[in-house]
């Protein structure tokens, strides 16, 4: 907000041009934060850019970027698998071969875990860092409503926990390649042109199996020999933090991954509903009647339809087209989820952009001649978007346990993509068995993420609006953030 | 405006609501790329499939189609399965299936409701206590745990209780009941017989079922359906108490000298049931959508399971139907909502919407 722009106010750069010594020293910060995951960094750019390629049709320099993306592995990184390995065999003599300094499988794993977790702190602390030197060395105004937002946030412990717990699943889903103990190319789509090394103590020397034949020999079936259960070693010594699925693949891998596909879908389609949502609230705010009217009926009758069943309906219908394909099926559920979500967003927006709308100051630029897009964009925007947040905040849960609830019944995601809810449906037979931990820990992590989201949720409502004290929660958001009923 | 041209506002506003919804719910479902008519004979038998297609008017242009469908669904004729049971109408169908999930609905609001708000109200009476960090917290992991999940859980420790639960054995307490299997409700079609024949009726296992067995069948089903609802009453019923008694006319009251006990139940407890009444009429919402899942777990043949039966064998006429009439439920209940909201609340302005 700071930087709206009057004809006295010198921009930002110039600001920063006549004393940029701060700017520097953060950028300088930055810079060496980036170099020592530059590797990773590229690695998630192409990746991105490569499913982007691979959704248009004829795949234009999809080559190109796989083959960019395989030199990206080669840049130098600091916290990756290769440089801090956890695979490795155990000797006659119980030493660990291969494994970071000899170390025990397991806590190699930790230790990057462990690293990973840190660095992603520490880069949220530098931002903090960037903030308050911003607040101290540019910004012309001493205080603005922005730091009392921020300053309420901070003494919000609650938001805070679930701003934790947030983050914590926004790492795991952007590190997921370097986090799992094996990758999801090697354990999961092709394990049998992947190869894994063990000590074999009937021969006494170190044997090269494929990973496939390794999966079956450490399967999680319930019975006492046939599981490998959370924080253990399979036969052939190789780690598994959260245990192994029923068919021997590691559950830690496959929860990283479909942590991925799942931030993905929430994200993506919340980008796009809050975006259709928040410029319809603005024009039915500003131009009110029969837009309004207009889009009341839209939304309702969009509303009227249970999005569970939506889902549900539209995975069947679109089922073996070339649509359910795309991307593992994401695209249809960002489509349907997009278009099914922004009423609730709408609904929440037009309160609050109705009230701007009223203000004098939207008078004002009317009749000085303003614009209609130019005031819905500097003068209403910037007021309303903060409740976009907190809506944001708590679909996101929605759209995990939704997504989760789908694959549960065979729908949405295609396999053997990871997605949580298969998980929990392979481990249904054996909830009450040794092998609960296929169910068990997807199930958990699940309501913590859906916690923390709502948690945030709150924290950002409290900070925005303390007034509130969140006595307006409606039928439609509950819906919205139990996924509709999965 | 009074409260009678605001309603009749509302319904006329439905009116626009349900044909834009069941225009949705055609084009999801005819405009989609299954042939219903393969669906029902199979891809080999192409003269077959001709003919299937023009008996059930696929020959016609789709504007002509739209206006069909659109016209059936208003007047209420619902049509008939194509694939699942086929020549059997939407209505028998519907009608066959729906009682179990009424029961289930019915007994999920209802447990939510006699759980959700005296826990609420317990927290907001006693505010940062222990009792309410625990309540809070508790409803608010309640909520989010995903509702197939909590059912699968439950199914299983239902299954093993004699092992898991020190010797409880859920089947065979107080009558003996199957886990995973739908309620028996024939004892619904004689409700003279609660008197006439009481033990029968409401204890008794034999092939009409009881009440008490069809009750502890669903009972776990109905936590779990209703268990999002649970942490939202929880959580606003301990809001609308908080902001009751700080409120001015309880402060007055106090200061008049209302007895604490009347004070509670005839100043604070009305009022903050005010807020819950959107919370439990949303609550139609979660229960259509989450019966698929639940009912799916717990081997329940109702609506939701018909549903996704449709679903999975494209009986694109039958999922229209049940479409619509979801569409409808939704619709109005919400109707319903404003007006019990109104009669309840009379500061309730008719004039936002």
């Amino acid at each position: 907000m700071s930087e709206t722009q009057s004809d006295e106010e010198v921009p930002l750069r110039d600001r920063i041009a006549a004393n940029p010594r701060p700017a520097l020293q953060w950028l300088a910060g930055a810079i060496v934060l980036l170099a020592v995951e530059f590797g990773a960094f590229i690695g998630v750019i192409i990746q991105l850019a490569l499913t982007v390629v691979r959704l248009l049709p004829s795949n234009p320099g999809a080559a190109a970027l796989a083959s960019a993306g395989e030199a990206a592995e080669s840049i130098p990184t600091l916290l990756t698998r290769g440089l801090i390995p956890n695979q490795g065999y155990q000797t006659a003599s119980g030493e660990w071969m291969g494994t970071f300094l000899g170390l025990e499988p397991a806590y190699a794993w930790l230790l990057r875990v462990v690293l990973i977790y840190a660095y992603a702190f520490v880069w949220l602390g530098w931002f903090w860092v960037g903030y308050r030197w911003f607040r101290d060395h540019y910004r012309y105004a001493d205080w603005t409503p922005r730091d009392d937002v921020v300053d309420r946030l901070r003494s919000h412990r609650w938001g805070q926990f679930g701003f934790v717990l947030v983050l914590a699943f926004f790492v795991l889903a952007l590190f997921a390649p370097a986090l799992g103990p094996t990758t999801v190319d090697a354990n999961i789509q092709s394990p049998y042109t992947h190869y894994t090394k063990y000590y074999d103590d009937e021969i006494e020397s170190v044997s090269n199996v494929t990973v496939g034949t390794a999966n079956l020999g450490s399967t999680s079936q319930g019975a006492g020999g046939e599981n490998v259960g959370p924080w253990s070693y399979d036969d052939y010594g190789r780690f598994h933090p959260f245990g192994t699925l029923t068919d021997g693949k590691d559950l830690f891998t496959f929860m990283a991954a479909g942590a991925r596909i799942s931030l993905m879908i929430g994200l993506v389609s919340l980008m796009i509903a809050g975006f259709i949502a928040t410029a319809l609230a603005m024009l039915t705010a500003y131009y009110k009647g029969l837009a309004d009217l207009a889009a009341v009926i839209t939304s309702d009758s969009i509303q009227s339809l249970p999005v569970l069943l939506v889902l549900i309906l539209a995975s069947a219908v679109f089922g073996n087209t070339w649509i359910a394909n795309l991307y593992n099926g994401a695209v249809l559920l960002i489509a349907i989820f997009s278009v099914t979500y922004w009423p609730f967003f709408w609904r929440a927006l037009r309160g609050p952009a109705l009230q701007i709308s009223e203000q004098e100051w939207i008078d004002a630029a009317k009749s000085f001649g303003q614009k209609p897009r130019v005031i819905m964009q500097k003068h209403m925007f910037p007021y309303v978007v903060g409740y976009l947040l907190i809506y944001a905040s708590l679909t996101l849960g929605g759209i995990i346990i939704a997504v989760a609830g789908l694959s549960y019944l065979g729908l949405g995601i295609t396999p053997p993509t990871p997605e949580w809810g298969r998980a929990i449906s392979a481990g249904q037979p054996y909830v009450a068995t040794a092998s609960w931990h296929i169910s068990l820990i997807p199930g958990i992590m699940i309501t913590l993420i859906v916690v923390g989201f709502n948690a945030l949720g709150d924290g950002i409502r409290d900070a925005l609006d303390p007034q509130s004290e969140g006595g307006e929660e409606t039928g439609g958001e509950a819906a919205v953030a139990g996924g509709g009923g999965a | 405006m009074s409260r009678w041209s605001y309603f009749l506002r509302r319904l006329v506003l439905s009116i626009p609501v349900i044909l834009f919804g069941t225009t949705i719910v055609f084009m999801l479902v005819r405009l989609g790329p299954i042939d219903p008519a393969a669906a029902i004979v199979g891809m080999g038998n192409p003269q077959g499939i001709e003919r299937i297609r023009e008996q059930l008017g696929l020959t016609q242009p789709l504007w002509q189609q739209y206006i069909d469908f659109m016209i059936n669904m208003f007047t209420l004729d619902l049509g008939q399965s194509w694939v699942i049971q086929p020549g059997r109408d939407a209505y028998s169908l519907v009608a066959s299936y729906a009682p179990r999930t009424i029961w289930l609905g019915f007994w999920s609001v209802v447990i939510a409701l006699f759980i959700g708000i005296p826990l609420g109200f317990y927290a907001g009476l006693n505010p940062n206590t222990g009792g309410d960090y625990f309540a809070s917290f508790g409803g608010i992991v309640w909520r989010a745990m995903p509702n197939f999940w909590l059912a699968i859980l439950l199914v299983s420790v239902l299954v093993q209780s004699q092992d898991l639960l020190f010797g409880f054995n859920w089947s065979n307490w107080l009558v003996t009941t199957d886990i995973l299997s739908p309620p028996n409700l024939r004892f619904l079609s004689t409700p003279l017989e609660a008197i006439t024949n009481p033990i029968d009726w409401w204890v008794s296992t034999g092939a009409n079922g009881s009440f008490l067995a069809a009750l502890k069948q669903i009972a776990p089903a109905a936590i779990v359906l209703g268990s999002a609802s649970m942490g939202n009453e929880m959580r606003i019923g301990r809001t609308a108490i908080l902001e009751t008694i700080n409120s001015d006319y309880v402060e007055t009251a106090r200061a008049k000298g209302v007895s604490g006990r009347s004070l509670i139940w005839k100043h604070v407890f009305r009022n903050a049931l005010i807020p819950l009444v959107p919370i439990i009429t949303g609550e139609a919402f979660l229960l259509v959508g989450g019966s698929v899942l639940v009912e799916t777990v717990f081997a329940i043949n109702g609506i939701g399971y018909l549903f996704y039966q449709a679903a999975l064998n494209a009986d694109l006429p039958l999922l229209g139907a049940l479409m619509f009439i979801f569409i409808l439920i939704t619709v109005f209940t919400n109707i319903l909502q404003d007006l019990l909201y109104t009669l309840i609340d009379p500061r309730v302005g008719y004039e936002s919407e």
